[in-house]
């Protein structure tokens, strides 16, 4: 028990240190981009109102101690107003474009994660067959080619020539179960990147344990062929998944840039390209330290995960 | 006393692959009695393993092939042919197997008593609480201490020797009339391989099981078969009693093999000797004898013709052309360095 506590601890320091190091990669790389969020907009400004522009902001100081600066105020939680959008801070934008990009991301995961599973499963215990083949077709096709181009398909096809859907939106009212009609294309067009993932991987994974001996042991038991995948190879090839499906998470909450602009979504995504080409550095500063920590604490959870799939493995080194 | 619970007859087994057909067992013939112990010796890739999978009936079709003419009766009933009901009672009920790489064999993910039960509960209608007393019970019988905080614990927290014992429990979780036991002891060291060939032989004994051993080293044969099966290059070259093929061995293979065991009994030191040469690729698999590149009384016949199988009494017998009345008489054997 001591010891959990202690690589917990460890695991914390560890998460922490991997923070600030982003935090400062992250603060350099924006100091050292030509121009700043001003330039454009002081152009025709008198000077005596460009310097008091620079002074509100802090950008007239020197680098050093802006990054002091800061850093404090990231260890306060307090990333600073926007540059850009006047009264606008972080957690404000979070609150406001973080459940759209999070219902598209679930929606895209619920629908790609489940329906890659399925392909996978019938890919596994079908090899060689003709199933087989259309699925690894399929996922071919669905990996290779961007869902930028599928969401502008989708676009074109359902919501211009036939109509059924709304061509660009989201629901402003009930933002988590209504107006589905605006999420049903967005969630399409961004599933199909998860349902080629997800059954390829799947599909080798089971493919790699139907080769184990102990496969065969359940075989020689008596066990049917479906009592043999039900509880010999799918709890065993469900170990990668299990690790790949918080990053999975991650990537869906954090939004996505592409989909969010073809349809226009008022996602995080979108918001967030926006604001790293307008050089809005307190807002990318502090999008960029929220959506890495909340990556690195899913790094965490993948761990956890894995101890509880493979008994194999258990938290430092001890038994249980 | 001696009636026939398996009868192996004419199987043949190829492996289709890129390179072609690999014949990995090339017609063999062989029975085990009620309660008895056949071994099955050879060195790696000779078809051993191949034949051990047919009997379950664990050959994946395709690649593999099992080739027209084969049976394998088991109390009459040819393994072969049986539907997908009849082999679920047979695989685990009636013929048990154990590999060689107990950790490999064992599913990680479960424990060691679930993976006792499930056995147990698909050949008998018993309650999990039932099974898992008698998985229990199981441990405790293949030497297990403390069976009961054992069974919830999973493969890699027991030990080679340990792991290789609940194989055996598993195996044994139904009282199967006839055991495989595929290279048992091949991954475990001497000590612990001896143990283990002690607890087969013992179980054997309680419970009138008949045992197929298959292994490389006729060290670990020595005191537990009671008939002994040679294998070469996908065919029998010699089988017999144990005390055939241990002290009048026939086939100059048989003999190289038992030069190759290292011996207690000898005072002055021996030297162990190796046979040459590797054994014959399957993929064309030679016209004459097998092992006529190898053998140090090569003759002229062997490498064209398949030798003659010789029999020399009491279920002993021998294929090679040294004992063959049919050969050549100007034929003798030639050393190949000669050549």
């Amino acid at each position: 028990m001591k010891k959990t506590i202690l690589y917990f601890l460890k695991r914390l320091l560890v998460m922490l240190f991997t923070l600030y190091i982003i935090a400062t990669a992250t603060f350099f790389l924006l100091a050292a981009t030509p121009g700043d969020a001003l330039t454009a907009r002081v152009e025709k400004l008198p000077d005596i109102v460009v310097e008091r522009l620079y002074e509100k902001y802090g950008l007239n100081k020197p680098v050093m101690e802006r990054y002091v600066t800061t850093m404090v105020g990231i260890l306060k939680g307090d990333f600073g107003e926007s540059i850009i959008y006047q009264g606008q801070t972080v957690p404000n934008i979070i609150k406001e474009k973080g459940p759209v990009s999070a219902r598209l991301g679930i929606q895209q995961m619920l629908l790609g994660v489940s329906l890659g599973l399925l392909l996978g499963v019938l890919a596994a215990v079908k090899k060689g067959t003709i199933v087989d083949w259309l699925v690894v077709a399929l996922s071919i096709l669905l990996i290779s080619v961007p869902n930028l181009v599928f969401a502008l398909m989708l676009q074109q096809i359902f919501a211009g020539t036939l109509a059924w859907f709304p061509v660009i939106g989201w629901p402003k009212e009930n933002i988590w179960f209504g107006g589905w009609e605006y999420t049903v294309l967005p969630t399409l067009a961004g599933c199909f990147g998860y349902i080629a993932s997800y059954a390829r991987l799947l599909k080798a994974s089971m493919l790699d344990v139907m080769n184990q001996d102990y496969i065969l042991t359940a075989e020689s038991k008596g066990l049917s062929r479906f009592e043999v995948v039900r509880y010999h190879v799918l709890r065993n090839s469900f170990i990668p998944i299990v690790t790949n499906l918080p990053m999975t998470v991650a990537m869906c909450i954090t939004g996505s840039f592409f989909i969010e602009s073809v349809f226009s979504i008022p996602g995080l995504g979108l918001y967030y390209v926006n604001a790293v080409a307008a050089q809005d550095v307190t807002i990318v500063m502090g999008e960029t330290v929220i959506i890495s920590a909340i990556y690195i604490a899913v790094v965490f959870i993948t761990d956890i995960l894995y101890t509880i799939v493979d008994p194999r493995i258990r938290i430092s080194g001890g038994k249980k | 006393m001696s009636e026939k619970l398996l009868e192996v007859k004419n199987l043949a087994v190829s492996y289709h692959g890129y390179a072609g057909e690999v014949q990995s067992v090339r017609r063999v013939t062989f029975d085990v009695n009620k309660g008895e112990t056949l071994a099955v010796v050879g060195e790696s890739g000779c078809g051993k393993s191949v034949t051990a999978k047919s009997i379950m009936h664990l050959i994946k079709v395709p690649p593999a092939e099992i080739k027209e003419g084969s049976e394998i009766l088991f109390n009459g009933e040819d393994v072969l042919k049986f539907d997908k009901k009849r082999l679920s009672q047979y695989r685990g009920g009636e013929a048990a197997i154990i590999f060689q790489d107990a950790l490999a064999a064992l599913n990680p993910t479960m424990t060691v008593g679930n993976q006792i039960i499930e056995n147990i509960r698909h050949h008998s209608k018993v309650s999990k609480k039932e099974a898992m007393a008698q998985a229990v019970e199981l441990l405790r019988m293949v030497g297990i201490p403390q069976p009961e905080s054992r069974v919830k614990q999973y493969p890699h927290e027991f030990s080679g020797g340990m792991r290789q014992r609940v194989m055996i429990a598993i195996a044994f979780a139904c009282n199967p009339q006839l055991l495989i036991a595929d290279e048992p002891t091949t991954a475990l060291d001497v000590t612990i391989q001896a143990q283990i060939v002690d607890l087969i032989k013992d179980l054997q004994r309680e419970k009138g099981t008949a045992v197929i051993l298959i292994t490389h080293d006729l060290g670990v044969v020595a005191n537990i078969a009671h008939r002994i099966v040679v294998m070469y290059s996908g065919k029998i070259v010699e089988r017999g009693s144990n005390l055939d093929i241990f002290h009048h061995p026939k086939h100059p293979y048989t003999n190289a093999l038992l030069e190759a065991v290292p011996r207690l009994d000898l005072v002055n030191k021996q030297v162990l000797t190796s046979i040459e040469g590797t054994p014959p690729d399957l993929l064309n698999p030679p016209k004459g004898c097998p092992f006529c590149t190898r053998c140090k009384y090569c003759m002229e016949i062997c490498c064209t013709e398949e030798p003659p199988t010789e029999d020399f009494g009491d279920g002993h017998e021998a294929s090679c052309w040294l004992y063959s009345l049919e050969k050549p008489a100007e034929d003798a054997p030639f050393t190949w360095e000669d050549k």
